[in-house]
């Protein structure tokens, strides 16, 4: 398309071309502008995901180890994982993590970006204290819940002390490996929504809360009736995000219990890390990654179908 | 929605693990294009050498050992890369897949197996050059072999033996262990001394510890003929023996799961008196303690002291273009000097005999010449299987399990021979 000052289409432009030369200069600038903008990014995703993705999707047919010879297997490799005990249990611990953290993680965050409201005196520090977690190294944040956790550790001898019981091997038992993680991580990383969510509150006008006060409205009905819808968004945002991401955890069942004990905390992605840079085994890791997109896709899918009854975006 | 930076940063950590991923994948055939496999004749060639660095000074102590090449053949140099022990593995991997590994590879003996197809046998070359097998620890040099064949040579190895807090064994008016101390005398020696907050022992499941226990109670092996063989019953009885140390004996506390430091903070805080260590950390934890360390062979079982030796040695990548150059640079990294400068700076237990009285002299423990004598003539090499770090690391997921009494013992030891057998 040559570069035109005109809104009319020059003669022998077929229709289409025509039309959107048709728009007005600025536009046509812009879109020109952002099309340039926007070429890193696409075709950092296009190397950097796309094509990964589909890669993966071709070795995860294959018997592909790092070394030796490779085999085309087919499907073989997705009914080894289905029939596997060990892949399902890590399908539903990853499960277990995510039903366990993402609720918990929006109550604590929306809870505390509640109540820090805009009569609370120095709340911006507290923000800032908040967030602090989600910017501090995940391993040095773990090193330190391990000193918490183990055996002879902090919980452990505070209650030897106190109270003269001893504290459950939190790391080293697996009714509490699983929520000894998700506490972790929800203190790691509960300041993130908790920003978000007081961003969205912060722009509920006060003087909607102030009418329906005067209506009657109690603090409970007020949040109900006010509040909550218009911070449907964010919360559909942020509720969004955090499900995807909590598919993906990895870093703190790694580094706190690596996996164990058993496999009673171990998740989709430490499987395919295990399988391909551990055991060398190519073809089951992309296998694994695939079956965690196509739950996270689903998920994802479901979530953007059912916004539509409780999202609420006309305010 | 605009991507946040938080967003953003964890889409781009999951993207560029994907590229790693498919890196890999799309290098892997090739084998060819060897540009960093060294280049020159056997006595001129600039070669690189990859291997595990802690840090700044374990680089500088290693780069002196490459350095000897270049002093004994002035035409080769030796260059050091590497990474930290956990991200030398995956690199490594990824290197001698993409046949492009630099010529000088670092290998331990436990990881040798699933590595041995990208490396050149050196048996031919050992004898063109003469290098003589006898001047090194045999447990070790057969612990480096794959299928009957030289994979590396070895700098440092070393048996299992028992570290012990002598302060602690003083104060429970328990004496110290001698070579030959039975498995009793072991456990009532551990019974008087878990008290008091404190427990006698200190043990976590990991391949070399486990199967060293098992051993030296039944003498079973987890290999038979190279293949798994953890549910035979001479296996099960003497993991259950070795589990029951924390089970039912309780001289040994819980463990917690993925603590790799676990058992030796245990150890060197004095919270528990003895624990199961190679010679490798031996100056290393001289130097954390604040008590008097003593060491003992593992107690012996119906059928006396038995013991495992690993070890780490050095070999060629079956990309490299000038293996003699690098089997010479090898021979000067694992010769006499370099190897007694090592030990008197109290590294590794170095796999030449030459080198001992070094490191026995740097390591200032009166009996330490005695008991390693005694567990290296009492050790084999643990000889691996190709998915043995997947076994290393079913162990060590069941073993937490069955030593916290989650789990019988048999039924882990199943569940890791079904796993391993399917995953190898």
């Amino acid at each position: 398309m040559t570069a035109t000052d005109t809104t009319e289409a020059p003669p022998g432009v077929p229709p289409d071309r025509a039309r959107r030369a048709g728009r007005p200069p600025a536009l046509r600038r812009d879109g020109r502008y952002a099309s340039v903008f926007l070429a890193p990014s696409l075709g950092g995703l296009a190397l950097f995901t796309l094509f990964p993705t589909a890669m993966a999707l071709g070795i995860s047919l294959f018997d592909w180890p790092v070394f030796g010879e490779r085999k085309f297997l087919g499907i073989e490799n997705y009914t080894q994982l289905l029939s596997d005990p060990v892949f399902r249990r890590v399908v539903l611990n990853t499960t277990l993590f995510v039903v366990l953290y993402v609720p918990l993680n929006v109550v604590v965050s929306l809870g505390l970006a509640t109540w820090l409201g805009p009569k609370i005196k120095g709340r911006q520090a507290f923000r800032v204290l908040f967030f602090i977690p989600v910017m501090t190294p995940m391993v040095a944040n773990v090193m330190v819940w391990r000193l918490l956790f183990q055996p002879g550790g902090l919980l452990d001898s505070g209650l030897q002390s106190w109270f003269g019981i001893n504290a459950p091997n939190f790391l080293g038992s697996s009714d509490w490996a699983m929520p000894a993680i998700v506490a972790m991580s929800i203190w790691q990383g509960f300041g993130y929504n908790f920003l978000v969510f007081s961003a969205a509150l912060d722009q509920v006008p006060q003087s909607q809360l102030e009418s329906a006060q005067i209506d009657g409205a109690g603090p409970f009905q007020r949040f109900r009736y006010v509040t909550w819808p218009m911070i449907t968004p964010s919360l559909f945002f942020a509720t969004t995000m955090t499900l995807i991401t909590s598919f993906q955890v990895f870093a703190q069942p790694f580094i706190l219990t690596q996996g164990g004990p058993g496999v009673s905390t171990q998740t989709i992605v430490m499987y395919v890390y295990n399988q391909g840079w551990q055991f060398l085994s190519m073809g089951l890791a992309s296998a694994a990654g695939w079956v965690l997109f196509v739950i996270i896709m689903g998920i994802t899918a479901i979530q953007f179908v059912g916004q539509r009854k409780w999202v609420n975006y006309d305010v | 929605m605009r991507a946040t930076p938080a967003r953003a940063r964890r889409w781009l950590t999951a993207a560029g693990a994907v590229l790693a991923l498919t890196a890999v994948a799309a290098c892997g055939g090739g084998g060819g294009g060897g540009s960093d496999s060294g280049s020159g004749s056997a006595d001129k060639a600039d070669l690189t050498w990859q291997f595990w660095i802690g840090g700044t000074e374990d680089q500088a102590a290693w780069q002196k050992v490459a350095d000897q090449a270049h002093t004994d053949h002035p035409g080769i140099t030796v260059k050091l890369q590497g990474a930290d022990w956990n991200n030398y593995w995956s690199k490594i991997g990824t290197l001698l897949a993409s046949g492009k590994a630099p010529c000088i590879i670092g290998m331990q003996s436990l990881r040798l197996a699933s590595y041995a197809n990208a490396m050149l046998p050196l048996d031919d070359l050992m004898q063109k050059y003469g290098l003589k097998t006898e001047d090194f620890d045999k447990p070790i040099m057969d612990g480096l072999k794959s299928d009957g064949k030289q994979i590396a040579i070895p700098y440092d190895s070393g048996p299992m033996v028992i570290f012990y807090n002598k302060d602690l064994f003083k104060a429970a008016g328990v004496p110290d262990p001698k070579p030959g101390w039975t498995m009793d005398e072991f456990k009532a020696a551990a019974k008087k001394l878990t008290t008091g907050g404190r427990t006698g022992l200190v043990t976590t499941p990991g391949d070399l510890g486990v199967a060293s226990w098992v051993r030296t109670m039944t003498g079973a092996e987890p290999l038979a003929d190279g293949k798994l063989n953890l549910t035979d019953s001479k296996f099960t009885d003497g993991f259950k023996g070795w589990a029951d140390f924390v089970r039912t004996d309780k001289i040994a506390p819980q463990v917690p799961s993925g603590s790799t430091d676990f058992e030796t903070t245990q150890f060197v805080s004095g919270k528990s008196a003895m624990q199961l260590n190679g010679p490798w950390s031996l100056i290393d934890t001289l130097g954390k303690v604040k008590f008097n360390l003593g060491i003992a062979p593992i107690p012996a079982g119906p059928d006396g002291s038995k013991t495992f030796t690993a070890g780490s040695g050095f070999g060629i990548s079956r990309s490299c273009k000038t293996p003699d150059a690098a089997f010479q640079a090898i021979m000067s990294m694992t010769s006499e000097k370099p190897l007694t400068t090592l030990a008197a700076a109290g590294r590794a237990y170095p796999a030449r005999i030459a080198a001992h009285p070094a490191w026995f002299t740097a390591a200032k423990i009166p009996e330490a010449k005695e008991v390693i004598d005694y567990a290296s003539e009492n050790s084999v090499p643990l000889v691996t299987s190709k998915n043995w770090v997947q076994v290393n690391d079913l162990l060590t997921r069941f073993g937490t399990q069955v030593l916290n009494g989650e789990v019988p013992p048999e039924q882990a030891l199943k569940t890791i021979q079904d796993q391993a057998g399917a995953g190898s």
